[in-house]
Formats: C-alpha cells, sequence, structure tokens
C-alpha cells in the first residue's frame, strides 16, 4: 500500500496519510462536495485497516473551521475508526488553537459521541 | 443603479465588510470567505467569533448554491444566485444576511427545521445537531441536512422569512446576529 499526500487548497486541508501509521488532516475544510472530495482518504484508510496496518496508528486532525457536511464526513471518519479500533492501537489529536473556542467545542462532542476511542484535545 | 444609494446604505447601516449579489461560485465563497479573514484580522477580531462569522456564511453562501441548482433545473429563474451581506454596528454586533430563490419543494424542507430551531434553546439546538449527524438522516443534496443547525449553534439569534413570489417560487430570507454581549449558555 502507498502513502497518500492531498496538498490543501483554501477550502480544503491538506492531508497525509502514511502507512507506518499517521494519518493527518491540517487546516480549513469546506469542500463543494465533501463526500467526493474525502472519498480517496476514506478509500485508503479502510484499506490500510484491512490490510496491514502499523501497530499503533496517531491521528492527528487540526481543523481551524468547516462547513456542516465536514463535521457529519468527520463524523463518519470516526465512526470508521470506532469499527477497528478493537484490532487496532488508534490515538486521535484533536489539535486546536486555545482561542479557538468552536474547534475545542468540536472536539468535545466527538469525544462524547465516541467515548470508546481514544481522542485527545490538544491545545497548540 | 446608483452607486451614491448603496454608499449611504453602507454609511447608513454601519461597517458593511462584505456584501455580494449575484453568481455563486465555490471559488467565489473561498475568495469572498479568504477577504473575510482579512478583514477579521485588521479588525483583531478574537478568533472564535471570527471563526463563527467564517462558518455561517460559507454554510449561508453554500446553501444557496446548492438549493438553486438542486430543483427547478428546467426553470431557469433559480439561479445559483443571491444576496449574502456580512455587516457591524457601532457596538461590535455582527449580522450576516442571506436572500435567495428558492422553490416550494425547497421551502417545506428548510421551513420546519427553522421552525424547529426557532423553539430551541443553545443547549437544544446542539443535542439536535447531534442527534442529526449521528442519525445521518435528513441527508439530502451536497450538505449534510445540519447546516442550519451548525448555523444556529454559531450565532445568538436568527430570523428568518419567506415570502410568496408566485405559487412555485419564494424568497427567502435569514438573518444572523452575532451580538458581542453573548448571552448566557
Amino acid at each position: 500500500m502507498e502513502n497518500l499526500t492531498i496538498q490543501a487548497t483554501k477550502y480544503t486541508p491538506e492531508i497525509s496519510l502514511d502507512t507506518f501509521g499517521m494519518i493527518s488532516l491540517t487546516g480549513k475544510s469546506y469542500p463543494e462536495n465533501t463526500f467526493d472530495f474525502y472519498e480517496p482518504m476514506m478509500k485508503w484508510v479502510r484499506e490500510y485497516f484491512a490490510s496491514s496496518p502499523a501497530d499503533e496508528t496517531v491521528v492527528n486532525m487540526e481543523i481551524i473551521y468547516f462547513n456542516s457536511s465536514s463535521s457529519k464526513l468527520f463524523f463518519d471518519f470516526f465512526d470508521l475508526l470506532d469499527e477497528v479500533k478493537d484490532d487496532n492501537k488508534i490515538s486521535i489529536n484533536w489539535i486546536y488553537d486555545e482561542e479557538n473556542e468552536s474547534a475545542e467545542e468540536a472536539g468535545e462532542d466527538f469525544i462524547e459521541d465516541f467515548e470508546d476511542l481514544d481522542i485527545k484535545l490538544v491545545v497548540k | 443603479m446608483d452607486i451614491n444609494e448603496i454608499q449611504n446604505i453602507v454609511e447608513d447601516d454601519g461597517i458593511i465588510f462584505l456584501t455580494y449579489g449575484g453568481f455563486l461560485s465555490q471559488s467565489l465563497i473561498a475568495s469572498m470567505t479568504e477577504a473575510l479573514e482579512k478583514e477579521a484580522e485588521s479588525n483583531d477580531l478574537k478568533m472564535t467569533i471570527a471563526n463563527n462569522i467564517f462558518t455561517i456564511f460559507i454554510e449561508l453562501s453554500q446553501n444557496m448554491m446548492n438549493y438553486s441548482k438542486s430543483k427547478d433545473i428546467d426553470d431557469d429563474s433559480i439561479k445559483p444566485e443571491g444576496l449574502i451581506v456580512v455587516s457591524r454596528d457601532d457596538d461590535g454586533n455582527y449580522f450576516i444576511d442571506s436572500r435567495n430563490i428558492i422553490s416550494r419543494e425547497d421551502k417545506d424542507k428548510i421551513e420546519p427545521k427553522l421552525d424547529e430551531i426557532h423553539s430551541l434553546d443553545l443547549a437544544g439546538i446542539k443535542k439536535r445537531y447531534k442527534e442529526l449527524r449521528r442519525s445521518g438522516k435528513n441527508t439530502h443534496g451536497k450538505g449534510g441536512g445540519i447546516g442550519f443547525y451548525e448555523i444556529a449553534k454559531r450565532c445568538n439569534k436568527l430570523e428568518y422569512d419567506f415570502k410568496e413570489i408566485n405559487e412555485n417560487k419564494f424568497y427567502f430570507h435569514i438573518k444572523t446576529f452575532l451580538l458581542e454581549k453573548k448571552e448566557q449558555k
């Protein structure tokens, strides 16, 4: 399986998917077609966990702001991680600026929704 | 059109950050969001309020783009265009208005959601947002069906109305208030 990197645009984050066990999303997220945009990432993540995932997978999400369909997509992404968590060690860092209250709240919401996932709030 | 009249409106109604009336595309929305970021930066806006403005702006403008596209393809009077205004008054309150033409079918989808939001407090809105995001129901078109709840979470108040143009078409106006003194959550 190969690594996959998608460069950031004005309205989509940089996505970096590394078979050594690193998944990173950094930037803003308000694509016109959110589900189409993230499909290559979701496909990669599904294949990664189905083939030979690393002993530990670290997910770093640093999203400054995002539209509601991205919020739904991130939920689906966490749902996918939730499905494979019993067979894999996954740690998720939800990274935000100290002053960015809405990003902090979004992270808290995901922690509440996925209490069996290891999601940490990380202040930059 | 008299450009002086527009200038008067801008002066009377406080500082207008951004106003646009016309055809919307994703790249234009991104450029306007970038312009809003610059304005927010030069006005030393707090990051939280700035991000709430960007999110509401994006949500409303992408809605306008998508609702106009979604239905009545044969009816070319429903185009991906409308009016969107981001403004600020002297007390530092922010307002984001949007108005566009929608079909009756979309009105019938939007109105119950807005009526529900109107009946809830902030805690209730946040609860519904999470329920709807989890269930994935009411997803339609390109959004997740939670756009108005996202907007409602991020402002202090919203007002809306539908003005009938004819049997199948309505002006849809929504106004969001981001107030300097946040009400107690």
